[in-house]
C-alpha cells in the first residue's frame, strides 16, 4: 500500500470498552456482581472480602427487572439477558438518583461471566453495554470473568486481578453454595417445626461466609491450588454445617413428588420472579425440588472430552501431556465435590458421570453441539429417568432461547420412546406466569399419583404399618433429623426409599 | 451402573443398502438428498464436491427447494416439535420433500449438522461457529420424523447428519469419516481426498463470487453509480425466507451485493480501512473488535464486518438489512450495525421478524421509500465518503459526477451475486 498523507477523522461507531480501573482505585471501588443465588453469592462476597475488593450483589431479580431491561436493549432478547440486563440498570438508576453519575462511574465496577461462545451468554455484555448507553453512563466499568481461565492475570488497569486465589475462591463458593443449597431443597418439604430450615440455612451461610473471610493467604499460584485442594478448611466448616443441620426435624413419611429441575443455566440456578419462583411453588404443591447444582455446569466446562473441541485451534508441544493433566484435573474436581459431600454426611446429590449424560444423549443430541446446557439437557433427563431419581422433570425453557429450543425440540424423539418420562418443558417469559406453572401442575399431578402409588406399594410389599415406623422413630430419634441418611433404594420418592430402607436394612420387615 | 445406548434410534449408524460393499464402491447408483437450508447456502458447493469425489453422480445429488409455505403444508406438516426461528422450522417441510416428494428415491438424506464455517474473517475473530440452532436444528428436526415411528427407516432411507467444522479444515476428514464411513462405506484416504475436493470447488466458487461482487463495485465506481448490500444471514438467499426483497430493489435498477460474497481483496480492504489502520483502532481490514468485541460467531462476525465495509464504501449507498423473526443471533446486533452504517451517513432500512409469509403490502411501499431516497442522496452519500478516503482507488480512474438529475441506467454487469444450489 502506498505511503497515505493523513486522512480525515471521521467519527465511527464504536463499541463499549471500560475505562481502565486501576489497583490504586481498588480500595473505593465496588464490585458488582450477580447470576446465581443468594447463598453462592454471599459465600463468593466471603472470597471476594478475603482479597480485600471490596464486593456487592446485585439485588435478587425482580419483575420489574424485565420492564427495565426490555427498555434499554433491542427487542427479541432471551428473558435471562433482559432480567439481568435490567437488574443492574435498576440498581444504577438507583445509586444514580442517590449519588449522581460521575459518583456511581467511579464508585462501582460490574464483573459478569462471559467469553462462552455460541448464544447470547457470550454476549450478555453487549446488551449491557447497550443498557449503559441508554442510561447515559459510558463511563460505568463493566469487565468480564472467562469461564474457562483460573489466572486470567492484572487486566486493564490492575485494579481487577483474576488470579489463582480469586478464581479458586469463586468456584469454591459455587461448590460450597450448591452443597448447602442440595440440602436446603431436600430438608425444608419434610420439616416439622415451619420455617426452621430457612433460620438454620441462614445461620449457615454465614458461618461460611466468615470462612471465606478468614481464608488464610497461601501465595498466588500453585502453593494456593494446593491449599485448596489439600487442607480440611473447607470440610470442617461444613461439618460444622452438618452439625447445625442436626438440629432440624424432619418427616421422612412425607410422600412427595420429586421434581428434577433442568434447563437453561441461569433459569434454574435462579431463585426468584426471573422464573416465577418455581421451585417455591412445587414446594407448595407437595413437592420436592432438585435443584441443579452450578457445579455440574462447571464439571461440563471441564471434562476433556467437551474441551478437545474448545482446543482445536491450540498449538500444543504436548498435547497428550496437556490432555492427561484435563483427565487428572477432572478427577480432582469430583473429588473435591465428593470430599464435601462427604463432610455433609453424604445427603448432597452426586455430580453425575458426564460421560454417562453424553452416552445417554448420544442418539438424540450429538455432545459437541455447544451453547446452553447443550446435550446435558437430555442426558440428565434419561439419567433420572433409568436411575429412578425423580418423578418428573420440569425444564425451564426461557422465551426465545436458541440452545434450549433446540433440545426441547429433540426430547419429543426421547419422549416418544420412553412414554412414561413424565417431562415438563416450560416456557419463561417472565410475565406469563399462571400459563407457564398451569401447564406444570398438569405434569405434575401425574407425578403426585406416581409418588403416592410408589409409595403405598412399597408399604404393601414391606407390610409396614405407619405405626409400626413411627414407633421405630420414637426408639431412634436420630431418623427424625435432616442429617439422617436415606439411601437410594430403586425408588424416586423419598417417603418409599425410606420405608424400604426401614424395611430392609433396619430389619422393620421382619419385626 | 451406566445405561447402554440406543443407536438404533439414532438413525445415523445403519449402512445403506444400496452401498455396494465391494472394492469396487460403485456409487453411481447412489441418490442423495440434501435439505437446503441454513448454511449450506454458502457451503453446498463443498457437499457437491465431496460427493462427486467418492463417486456420486451429479444428478443423484438432489437439493430440496428453496422454501415455501406449500412445502410446509405437504411435507413438514406435523412434525414440527418445538415452536422457534423460521429458518429453523422450515427445515421439517425440506426434509419431509426429500423423503416423501421424489419421484426417483432418495436412498441418503444428508443433513450435516455444521458447527464453524469458513470465513473472510478466519483468524483476525475470536471464532467462526454457526448459531447453536443451525448447528443442532437438524437434531431438533430429525425428532419430529422418529418421535413416533423411523421415518427414515420406512422410506428405505439412511439419515447422516455429520458434525462438522468447515471452518476448521485440519478437523474435518476425521469428523467425516468418523460419521460417514458406515453409510457410504468410506475409507479414510478417500475421506481425504473428497474433503480436498469439497474445498477446492467450495473455494474456487467463493472466489468467482467474489469477483462478481468487485466487478459490480467496479462498474459503479466507473459510473459513480450506487449499487445496495443485503446484510443478512446466507439463508436469506432463500425466496422463501428472505423473500425476494433484494430482488424487488433490483428491478429499480440498482446492484445488488451480498454481505456473503463481499470482495475482500486486500487492495480493496487496505483502501476502505485505511484511515482506522493509521489511526490505531483495527489491526486488520478484517479486525471488528472496534464494533464487536464477542465475535464468536461467524455470520454474526460478517454482518458487523459487512456493515463496517458499507460504512466506508462509496458505492454502497443503502444496507438493507433482513432478518428473520425471533432470530437470537441478530438480535443483539440490531443497534450497533444500524449505528455503524448510519455514522457516514449511509442509508439503512431493516426489515425484521420475516417469518414464512411475505407481507407483499408492506414491502411494496418500504421498496418504494428506499428507492426515492437513493435516488434522492446516493449522489450525496458517495461524493462524501470519497472525499475521506485517500485518492488512490484500487477500482480505477474514477469520474466526475454526472450533475445531479441524471438518468439512472442499471449496469450491464449488475448482476445478483446469489449461490442458489439447484
Ligand atoms: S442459553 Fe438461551 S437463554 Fe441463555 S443466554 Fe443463551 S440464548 Fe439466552
Ligand atoms: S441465526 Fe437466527 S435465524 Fe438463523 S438459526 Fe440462529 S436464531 Fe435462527
Amino acid at each position: 500500500m502506498a505511503q497515505a498523507a493523513q486522512l480525515p477523522i471521521i467519527t465511527h461507531y464504536t463499541a463499549y470498552k471500560p475505562r481502565p480501573f486501576t489497583r490504586e482505585q481498588r480500595d473505593e471501588t465496588t464490585i458488582l456482581y450477580g447470576g446465581l443465588t443468594w447463598k453462592h453469592e454471599r459465600m463468593m462476597q466471603g472470597a471476594l472480602h478475603n482479597l480485600k475488593y471490596k464486593a456487592e450483589p446485585l439485588p435478587n431479580i425482580a419483575r420489574e427487572d424485565l420492564d427495565a431491561g426490555k427498555e434499554l436493549i433491542d427487542v427479541g432478547a432471551c428473558c435471562p439477558t433482559i432480567f439481568t440486563t435490567g437488574s443492574l440498570v435498576n440498581f444504577l438508576k438507583k445509586e444514580v438518583n442517590e449519588h449522581g453519575k460521575d459518583k456511581v462511574n467511579s464508585k462501582y465496577v460490574f464483573l459478569t461471566a462471559g467469553a462462552c461462545g455460541p448464544c447470547r451468554f457470550g454476549q450478555y455484555h453487549e446488551s449491557y453495554a447497550m443498557a449503559l448507553d441508554g442510561l447515559g453512563l459510558r463511563d460505568f466499568r463493566l469487565f468480564l470473568l472467562a469461564q474457562d481461565e483460573l489466572d486470567q492475570g492484572p487486566g486493564n488497569g490492575g485494579g481487577l486481578d483474576i488470579n489463582m486465589p480469586m478464581s479458586l475462591g469463586i468456584i469454591w463458593s459455587i461448590l460450597c453454595g450448591d452443597l448447602v443449597t442440595d440440602l436446603e431443597y431436600m430438608t425444608r418439604p419434610y420439616e416439622v417445626n415451619p420455617g426452621q430450615t430457612e433460620l438454620v440455612l441462614r445461620e449457615c451461610v454465614e458461618q461460611m461466609y466468615d470462612r471465606f473471610l478468614h481464608r488464610p493467604d497461601k501465595g498466588k499460584k500453585y502453593g494456593t491450588l494446593a491449599w485448596h485442594l489439600m487442607s480440611s478448611y473447607f470440610t470442617r466448616a461444613l461439618r460444622d454445617v452438618r452439625k447445625k443441620w442436626d438440629a432440624i426435624e424432619v418427616d421422612h413419611l412425607r410422600v412427595k413428588a420429586k421434581v428434577k429441575i433442568t434447563g437453561e443455566f441461569w433459569l434454574q440456578t435462579h431463585e426468584g420472579e426471573g422464573n416465577y419462583n418455581i421451585k417455591r411453588w412445587l414446594e407448595s404443591e407437595e413437592s420436592e425440588v432438585i435443584a441443579p447444582p452450578v457445579a455440574v455446569w462447571l464439571h461440563y466446562l471441564m471434562h476433556p472430552t467437551i474441551r478437545k473441541l474448545e482446543h482445536r485451534n491450540a498449538k500444543s508441544k504436548h498435547p497428550k501431556v496437556e490432555n492427561l493433566a484435563l483427565h487428572a484435573l477432572e478427577r480432582i474436581y469430583r473429588g473435591t465435590y465428593n470430599r464435601f459431600r462427604k463432610a455433609l454426611a453424604n445427603l448432597p446429590h452426586e455430580l453425575p458421570d458426564q460421560e454417562e449424560l453424553k452416552s445417554l444423549a448420544e442418539p438424540f443430541y450429538h455432545f459437541e453441539l455447544r451453547g446452553g446446557e447443550g446435550h446435558m439437557l437430555i442426558g440428565k433427563a434419561l439419567h433420572s429417568y433409568h436411575h429412578k431419581t425423580a418423578h418428573m422433570i420440569c425444564e425451564l425453557s426461557p422465551y426465545s432461547c436458541m440452545p434450549n429450543t433446540m433440545s426441547i425440540g429433540s426430547m419429543a424423539n426421547v419422549v416418544g420412546k420412553y412414554p412414561d418420562l413424565l417431562y415438563a418443558p416450560i416456557e419463561v417469559k417472565g410475565d406469563a406466569e399462571v400459563h407457564a406453572l398451569s401447564r406444570c401442575q398438569m405434569i405434575l399431578t401425574e407425578a403426585k399419583k406416581r409418588a403416592q402409588a410408589e409409595f403405598e406399594g412399597v408399604m404393601d410389599k414391606t407390610g409396614l404399618t405407619e405405626k409400626a415406623i413411627r414407633a421405630y422413630e420414637d426408639k431412634h430419634p436420630e431418623t427424625r433429623k435432616a442429617t439422617y441418611y436415606v439411601p437410594h433404594r430403586a425408588y424416586a420418592g423419598g417417603a418409599a426409599n425410606y420405608v424400604a430402607h426401614l424395611a430392609y436394612d433396619k430389619g422393620l420387615a421382619r419385626a | 451402573m451406566r445405561f447402554p445406548t440406543l443407536p438404533i434410534w439414532s438413525a445415523k449408524k445403519r449402512s445403506v443398502a444400496s452401498v455396494p460393499k465391494d472394492k469396487n464402491k460403485d456409487r453411481s447408483q447412489v441418490r442423495v438428498g440434501i435439505p437446503k437450508v441454513l448454511n449450506i447456502w454458502t457451503t453446498h458447493q463443498f457437499w457437491v464436491g465431496f460427493l462427486k469425489s467418492i463417486g456420486i453422480e451429479s444428478e443423484n445429488i438432489v437439493f430440496s427447494s428453496d422454501t415455501s409455505e406449500e412445502q410446509g403444508r405437504e411435507f413438514g406438516k406435523g412434525r414440527g416439535t418445538v415452536d422457534c426461528c423460521y429458518p429453523v422450522k422450515a427445515i421439517s417441510g425440506h426434509y419431509g420433500e426429500l423423503v416423501f416428494g421424489q419421484k426417483k428415491k432418495i436412498n441418503i438424506l444428508l443433513s450435516p449438522m455444521i458447527h464453524s464455517l469458513p470465513s473472510v474473517l478466519h483468524g483476525h475473530v475470536v471464532d467462526t461457529v454457526t448459531c447453536t440452532r443451525v448447528m443442532a436444528g437438524p437434531e431438533n428436526i430429525k425428532a419430529g420424523f422418529l418421535k413416533e415411528r423411523d421415518v427414515f427407516g420406512e422410506a428405505g432411507i439412511t439419515y447422516a447428519s455429520p458434525f462438522v467444522s468447515l471452518g476448521d479444515r485440519h478437523m474435518v476428514t476425521e469428523q467425516l469419516h468418523t460419521s460417514l464411513k458406515d453409510v457410504f462405506n468410506l475409507e479414510l484416504e478417500e475421506t481425504e481426498r473428497a474433503v480436498k475436493a469439497g474445498f477446492e470447488a467450495l473455494d474456487s466458487f467463493t472466489e468467482k463470487a467474489r469477483k462478481q461482487s468487485r466487478d459490480i463495485l467496479t462498474w459503479c465506481a466507473k459510473n459513480q453509480k450506487p449499487c445496495i448490500l443485503v446484510l443478512a444471514r446466507p439463508y436469506h438467499m432463500d425466496t422463501g425466507i428472505g423473500h425476494e426483497i433484494e430482488g424487488d430493489l433490483q428491478a429499480h435498477g440498482y446492484p445488488i451485493l451480498w454481505l456473503q460474497y463481499l470482495p475482500g481483496d486486500e487492495d480493496l480492504m487496505n483502501w476502505l480501512f485505511e484511515a482506522d489502520m493509521q489511526m490505531g483502532r483495527i489491526k486488520s481490514p478484517f479486525d471488528i473488535s472496534d464494533v464487536w468485541m464477542s465475535s464468536y460467531s461467524s455470520n454474526t462476525n460478517e454482518i458487523m464486518w459487512g456493515a463496517k465495509v458499507a460504512a466506508r464504501c462509496p458505492w454502497i449507498t443503502c444496507v438493507v438489512r433482513l432478518s428473520s423473526y425471533e432470530c437470537g443471533m441478530d438480535q443483539p446486533t440490531y443497534t450497533p450495525t444500524q449505528k455503524i452504517v448510519e455514522a457516514t451517513g449511509t442509508l439503512f432500512f431493516k426489515f425484521g421478524d420475516l417469518d414464512s409469509t411475505k407481507p407483499a403490502g408492506g414491502i411494496k411501499i418500504r421498496i418504494e421509500t428506499i428507492v426515492h431516497y437513493l435516488a434522492k442522496y446516493s449522489q450525496k452519500i458517495m461524493q462524501q465518503k470519497l472525499e475521506w478516503l485517500s485518492p488512490n482507488c484500487p477500482l480505477g480512474p474514477l469520474p466526475a459526477f454526472a450533475p445531479p438529475d441524471a438518468v439512472q441506467e442499471g449496469p450491464a454487469v449488475a448482476q445478483q451475486v446469489h449461490s442458489s444450489p439447484s
